[in-house]
């Protein structure tokens, strides 16, 4: 019964990416190779925050919220976005409409952030006998994952790749896209400063990637309308 | 055309080196099994041996059961299932169903007190509680090594972990929800190859020589004394067996007194006109075997030149003194030497003296006491010890529950002054004259320091001959200590009466892991599916339109139509 519980764990972790890719256009307009383009790009940026965090950072011997340590945890984490604007803008894509460049962008995106957190634990964890709800709770992680990097591709997109925008809408894209970009950090602070439990960080997590989700659709079409 | 196979080579030696790569990914992927057990303890198993061929003990090692507890449902079936029992939950049905007559039980865990552990720091048991504890300590190990088990059966000891484990299980029982595949709960483990059989249990004897005075001139051999005790220990666990009393007080006033005559023997002007041979024998509990090996290996001249015997054996278990036990009538000139000896000595000392005496049968095998080997080969011996009534097999001889807490100090300190006492005054003719030779305060004083640190190491090894290899530690310290006593030392190593078969596997670790039933697993599934699908429905309905998603479902109509 364990492999039932690893295979149960796995396809609520990378489950919702692949009924996103066939459910959507994308499937049709096939953007599987942004998706894998995108991955790869992932790939590096983890790997220079990795070389950039074991640069700066102080190994500390307890466990405590240090503000000056995390406030570098969450300029490293910026590495990110500057990930995404790389994949956004400079990859070549095939000819495909900006709605379908941010999805399939988000989608490799928070697929591969999956695989690379959460895979490994899943096999060598999920398949023992002991039974615990942590992996079930990584894979509603990553789903709020995946809402959130769909919600930054967008606004990524938005604030890159489309010139005329209204310019009330500006300063409010901005905004969220710094709030989104920030999400680790606030998770990270939750966890160990506050010692909330992985339960409500993960219930937190779902909550604001739900809202966020919602808030980006909106300003998405609100500056989609001009143009069409 | 050369370039090309170069080519072909090179991506080949590629593909070659890519394929080992994720063979290599494979492996180690598959090789990574971690203990991920909520608790893992340490457990002993019951002892499993045979006599001539009769099966006795626990049958089986390993465990893959799910836990039940004392409150399950009373007739429910068990056969699955490992019962984890603390002491004080022992009843006597659960004893005569489950271990007398046999009932399928799939395991049994059984949890002892912290107190009887060996190697914790001594605490002070004086109430009744862990009194009453003892008694049924012993007489659950009586039963369990006279009842062949085909379930496995181990010891573990309470602690915190396994403290709430018990605690979920019975919460689980008594709410109706026994553990098992379908309902989740808690599954014990252990892993363990099936027991062999030991292949050739050894047993030492060590013996001790100390010389007396030989006037010169005199060709005659001196005439010897022989100090004996037993060393071993056998009970329901063998690597739990320390036996305090059962053994370890003989072994230690042994050494006392090997010690105190040392200084006596070690001026030729205090030295005796008597030999004193010392003897610390093995396999015991197996009715003295050790012992009448260790005599048969004796030439001739020096078993005719032994005067007497005396075997040292649990010297604090008397309730009130203690009992000189022989197997010539009380009648006999020896016997009665030896016993006014020690009365007399034990009058000033205010300890009882009593004289027991039981006859050999020569044809029944069954020896209850040490002297008796000593008696079959016409050696005067008597053995003393603080138990008034002859053990049966394998009773009395230092299990679980014999520990250090429960054994008297004073009593043994005093048990080895009446013996030293007498001795000294037999060997120097001293008897009836008012002389203390060991007084208290002077350099020969029984030193209770002594006797309490050997007491201590004895209390914290388990020595079960079967187990004991010839080159352990123990020995050797045994021997060495021995041998800063006496003038000569040997060691005669030899193998247990074919009779006794052991087997082996006597510690392993348990593993508990708490598992989700299958039926939650079924439901997690059908919740995912349900989730997923309505993902996908959401999702194809906000981008492609409700049309589509209808699409998806009904076959396509229009190519018959258009073929028809």
């Amino acid at each position: 019964m364990t492999m039932f519980h690893f295979f149960n764990c796995a396809i609520l972790t990378f489950g919702p990416h692949a009924v996103y890719y066939s459910a959507t256009p994308l499937s049709e307009y096939d953007t599987l190779g942004t998706s894998v383009k995108t991955g790869v790009v992932y790939l590096v940026t983890a790997l220079v925050k990795l070389v950039c965090l074991a640069t700066f950072l102080k190994v500390s011997e307890s466990d405590i919220f240090d503000p000056s340590q995390e406030l570098l945890k969450a300029l490293i984490g910026f590495i990110d976005v500057a990930g995404l604007y790389f994949a956004l803008t400079q990859l070549t894509h095939r000819n495909i409409s900006q709605n379908h460049k941010f999805q399939a962008v988000g989608l490799g995106w928070a697929f591969a952030d999956s695989v690379l957190h959460r895979l490994a634990p899943l096999w060598v964890g999920a398949r023992g006998l002991e039974f615990t709800w942590d992996y079930i709770l990584q894979g509603l992680e990553a789903n709020a994952n995946l809402m959130l990097s769909l919600s930054l591709a967008a606004l990524g997109s938005l604030m890159w790749l489309r010139k005329n925008k209204p310019k009330t809408l500006i300063p409010i894209i901005y905004a969220c896209a710094g709030f989104v970009a920030t999400m680790p950090s606030i998770t990270s602070y939750l966890r160990w400063g506050l010692g909330w439990h992985l339960p409500e960080v993960v219930a937190f997590q779902l909550f604001t990637s739900l809202i966020m989700a919602l808030v980006s659709w909106q300003l998405f079409s609100a500056c989609q309308k001009p143009s069409a | 055309m050369a370039n090309r196979v170069i080519a072909a080579d090179g991506r080949r030696h590629v593909f070659e080196s890519f394929y080992s790569l994720i063979a290599l990914v494979f492996i180690l992927i598959a090789c990574v099994e971690l203990c991920d057990a909520s608790t893992v303890v340490d457990v002993y198993r019951l002892i499993q041996y045979d006599i001539s061929g009769a099966p006795f003990g626990s049958r089986l090692a390993s465990l893959n059961h799910h836990a039940a507890s004392s409150r399950s449902a009373p007739g429910s079936d068990l056969s699955r299932t490992v019962a984890v029992l603390s002491l004080r939950e022992l009843n006597e049905t659960f004893i005569r169903e489950y271990i007398e007559e046999g009932k399928p039980l799939g395991g049994l865990l059984l949890l002892l007190p912290q107190v009887f552990r060996f190697d914790s720091s001594p605490a002070f048991v004086d109430n009744r509680d862990y009194m009453d504890m003892k008694k049924q300590l012993v007489y659950l190990e009586q039963k369990l090594i006279h009842s062949t088990i085909q379930y496995p059966v181990y010891f573990a000891f309470e602690d915190e972990d396994l403290a709430e484990v018990l605690a979920d299980i019975q919460r689980n029982d008594a709410a109706g929800q026994p553990a098992t595949a379908t309902t989740g709960g808690y599954k014990l483990i252990v892993t363990s190859a099936s027991p062999k059989k030991l292949a050739a249990p050894t047993i030492t004897n060590i013996q001790g020589w100390l010389p007396g005075l030989k006037a010169d001139g005199d060709s005659n051999q001196l005439p010897t004394i022989a100090i004996v005790a037993s060393y071993d220990t056998f009970g329901a666990a063998p690597a739990l067996s320390v036996g305090s009393d059962s053994s370890g007080s003989g072994v230690v006033a042994l050494l006392e007194i090997a010690r105190l005559f040392s200084i006596l023997y070690s001026n030729p002007n205090t030295r005796g006109r008597y030999n004193i041979l010392f003897g610390l024998t093995s396999g015991g509990p197996y009715n003295y075997n050790g012992t009448q090996k260790w005599l048969r290996s004796f030439d001739q001249r020096l078993r005719e030149s032994i005067d007497y015997a005396i075997c040292l054996n649990s010297l604090s278990s008397g309730e009130n003194g203690l009992w000189l036990h022989v197997s010539k009538p009380p009648e006999n000139a020896y016997v009665k030497q030896i016993f006014e000896g020690l009365s007399n000595v034990a009058e000033e000392l205010g300890v009882k003296v009593g004289l027991k005496h039981k006859k050999i049968n020569v044809s029944n095998s069954r020896v209850a006491w040490e002297h008796e080997q000593f008696s079959r080969l016409r050696v005067t011996a008597a053995t003393l010890s603080g138990l008034s009534v002859a053990p049966n097999l394998l009773e009395n001889t230092g299990g679980i529950s014999d520990k250090s807490e429960f054994v008297d100090e004073t009593a043994v300190v005093q048990g080895v002054k009446l013996v030293a006492e007498s001795l000294a005054r037999h060997i120097y003719g001293q008897e009836g004259k008012n002389i203390n030779i060991f007084a208290d305060n002077s350099s020969l004083a029984v030193s209770p320091s002594y006797i309490g640190s050997w007491l201590d190491l004895l209390s914290r090894t388990p020595r079960v001959a079967p187990f004991l290899s010839k080159d352990s530690p123990f020995i050797t310290a045994l021997k060495k200590e021995l041998a800063d006593h006496v003038v000569e030392v040997n060691l005669q190593h030899d193998v247990i009466d074919g009779m006794f078969t052991f087997y082996d596997s006597t510690v392993n670790t348990l593993q508990i892991y708490q598992v989700a039933s299958v039926t939650f697993d079924l439901l997690l599934l059908l919740v995912l599916g349900s989730y997923l699908i309505t993902l996908f429905s959401f999702l194809v309905i906000t981008t492609r339109g409700v049309d589509d998603l209808i699409s998806l479902f009904r076959r396509p109509p229009s190519r018959k139509a258009k073929a028809a």
